[in-house]
């Protein structure tokens, strides 16, 4: 392999050429490879806060059943699956909420307290009053803080509810709820009981609420509950606009980043040419001791994806140490939603797609070059002196 | 060994030309026989180097052939030129063309790499032949670092290093003094004399030519005289 040995021979020959190359390269992947471990790692956040707040899995009622009507003996069955750490019953239905001249359409939901806590955390939500509350009087609700504003009530103040086909009912008011999304504005909490007299029915619910442990396994999860003979869908399924919207910006910036190395990569081309005018003379000699043409392009292609190729574990090195440094500061303040520090993600997989591509791409780019050296006439190149 | 001559020039003839064409070979008819030690001497812009690049295979005539070891080489693939450069061509030139970042030892390896040969072995046979040349102790010593004549030897080294059948040089003392180029020409033709190996000399110098076995003169592109020791060769 010769054309290797003369290759590393011109790096090592034009060491500052070759030092700022690999640094030019080196700076851009260490910014992508930097970039990306945010990115991953305000995702992943992003992911946890928000799956955080929902249900991980959802079980319907049966195909033509309006309830879950053995929810007992099934929230059961459902606790005992490895992996999941919470189960709510939830009897939920659609109530007009009025207090004095004010009015708006809501859904009710009946809970029980520690159950819904354990899959939602509801309990981290309240602002005043408290849930506790709803399983101490019955004909209780805890509302959210819009609707709560909406209706102008506070703790204490009763609110008529009623439904063509409910039995309307006064429910006082022992909460007021936080938890930052629409539903602040639709949702009232009562207990299962409060909402079994409002909606006429009897011990039953209409969905049952899952955690688990790793998000990750949520779809796994609910087809084990699928084959318990109940339809339940995972978080992807019921919301899948929240993937969409964190992979279109993950795509968008890994695009910027590529045309960062591109550009760096147009660095090393111009080097190289610079070096197949330099050796010219060297070229035609090569070729009249016997190089062919395909290894002088073989030669200069090397070389630009030796460069490449050091620019990369270079840039990884560095953006991969940068960003581990920078993910273990406490900035002592909080940077995002209930975090003090940057969280950042560094994938083995983005490493060595972040390395091929600069490798591939500076291969590419040496080729304009080296076909140039390539085409030389040899008696045009060695020169007559 | 056969009598076949090992070169064979029929008609050549090399036109140069953007715009103004230039005739710089003009019919050139040339037997060359398996050990000849000859020169080829004429005016500047005769057309000397460009009948040995046409030798050496670095360019392609307008018309003609020139057949190499009874092979018709107008007619070769990039690979196979390459490859007969390689393994039956040596060239020197009136500079070196030393590959600057390389010692004179690798420098010499080089043409045994490409040919295929193991490192381990090419540093053996290249230094070896680097002791021929009288340059055994400057072996790690890179062009920059040596003086004319000095890297001249390196490069007849590296010339010879593959056994080429053919050595070619281009005015190979042009560059030299006249006391380093008189141990050139005595070095080409102790090597001359001990591998049998064919050398076609150009050179502007009449008295080293006069040294050679064969002398042909080109004028405007035509062979105008053909001796041998000092004999007409044939009628011209
Ligand atoms: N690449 C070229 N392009 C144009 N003209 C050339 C080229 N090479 C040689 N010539 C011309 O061909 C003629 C012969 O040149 P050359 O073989 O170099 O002469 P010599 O070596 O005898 O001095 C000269 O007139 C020279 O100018
Ligand atoms: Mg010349």
């Amino acid at each position: 392999m010769y054309e290797l040995f003369i290759a590393l021979r011109h790096l090592t020959s034009r060491r500052r050429q070759t030092i700022f190359s690999v640094l030019a390269v080196g700076l851009a992947v260490m910014l992508l490879v930097w970039s990306q471990a945010m990115m991953v790692g305000f995702t992943d956040e992003m992911y946890s806060k928000t799956v955080d707040r929902m249900a991980h899995v959802t079980v319907e009622p049966q195909e033509d059943e309006d309830y879950i009507h053995l929810y007992h003996k099934l929230t059961g069955d459902i606790r005992g699956i490895d992996g999941v750490v919470g189960v709510s019953p939830v009897l939920s239905g659609p109530a007009t909420f009025e207090y004095k001249d004010k009015n708006k359409n809501v859904v009710i939901q009946g809970i029980q307290v520690d159950a819904h806590d354990s899959v939602l955390h509801i309990n981290d939500d309240i602002v005043e009053g408290s849930f506790r509350d709803l399983e101490v009087s019955s004909n209780s609700v805890v509302v959210g803080d819009a609707l709560a504003e909406k209706l102008d009530v506070e703790i204490g103040d009763t609110i008529d509810a009623s439904f063509p086909e409910a039995n309307p009912a006064a429910l006082k008011v022992v909460g007021i709820y936080d938890s930052g999304t629409p539903l602040d504005e639709t949702m009232a909490i009562t207990s299962q009981s409060t909402a079994q007299g409002f909606l006429d029915v009897s011990n039953v619910v209409n969905s049952i609420l899952v955690r688990v442990d790793d998000r990750e396994r949520a779809q796994a999860i609910s087809e084990e509950i699928d084959a318990m003979g109940y339809p339940a869908s995972g978080w992807k399924e019921t919301n899948p606009e929240i993937i969409q919207t964190l992979k279109l910006e993950g795509t968008s910036n890994a695009v910027i980043l590529g045309l960062i190395i591109i550009i760096a990569s147009f660095g090393i081309v111009s080097t190289l040419f610079m070096a197949v005018m330099e050796k010219t003379k060297e070229i035609g000699m090569l070729m009249a001791m016997g190089v062919p043409r395909r290894s002088i392009m073989l030669i200069f292609v090397m070389e630009s994806g030796i460069l490449g190729l050091l620019g990369a574990v270079l840039g990884v090195a560095l953006g991969a140490g940068l960003a581990i440094q920078m993910g273990s500061y406490d900035y002592g303040m909080e940077v995002m939603a209930g975090i003090t520090t940057i969280p950042f993600v560094v994938r083995l997989q983005d490493a060595v797609i972040i390395v091929l591509f600069t490798f591939l791409l500076n291969l590419i780019a040496g080729i304009y070059p080296a076909s140039r050296a390539s085409k030389l006439n040899p008696v045009e190149a060695i020169g007559r002196e | 060994m056969s009598d076949i001559p090992i070169i064979q020039i029929k008609n050549l003839t090399k036109i140069f030309g953007d715009g103004v064409e230039i005739k710089a070979l003009d019919g050139v008819d040339l037997y060359i026989k398996r050990g000849e030690f000859m020169s080829i001497i004429g005016p500047s812009g005769s057309g000397k180097s460009t009948l040995l690049n046409q030798i050496g295979i670095l360019d392609t005539p307008t018309s003609g052939t020139i057949l190499l070891n009874g092979v018709d080489v107008t007619k070769m693939s990039d690979k196979e030129r390459s490859r007969t450069r390689n393994k039956e061509l040596g060239f020197i030139f009136q500079y070196h063309h030393l590959l600057p970042d390389f010692d004179a030892l690798e420098n010499v390896m080089i043409p045994l790499l490409i040919s295929g040969v193991k490192s381990s072995q090419a540093r053996k046979v290249a230094r070896k032949v680097l002791d021929e040349v009288g340059l055994g102790d400057r072996m790690k010593h890179r062009p920059n670092q040596l003086s004319g004549g000095q890297n001249q030897r390196v490069a007849i080294a590296r010339a010879l290093v593959n056994k080429p059948s053919i050595v070619i040089g281009d005015e190979p003392t042009g560059n030299l003094d006249s006391k380093s180029s008189d141990s050139i020409y005595e070095l080409l033709r102790k090597l001359n004399r001990e591998h049998e190996q064919t050398f076609i000399l150009v050179t502007h110098d009449e008295q080293m030519a006069a040294k050679t076995d064969r002398v042909i003169r080109l004028v405007d592109g035509k062979v105008v005289e053909d001796l041998r020791d000092g004999a007409s060769v044939r009628e011209i």
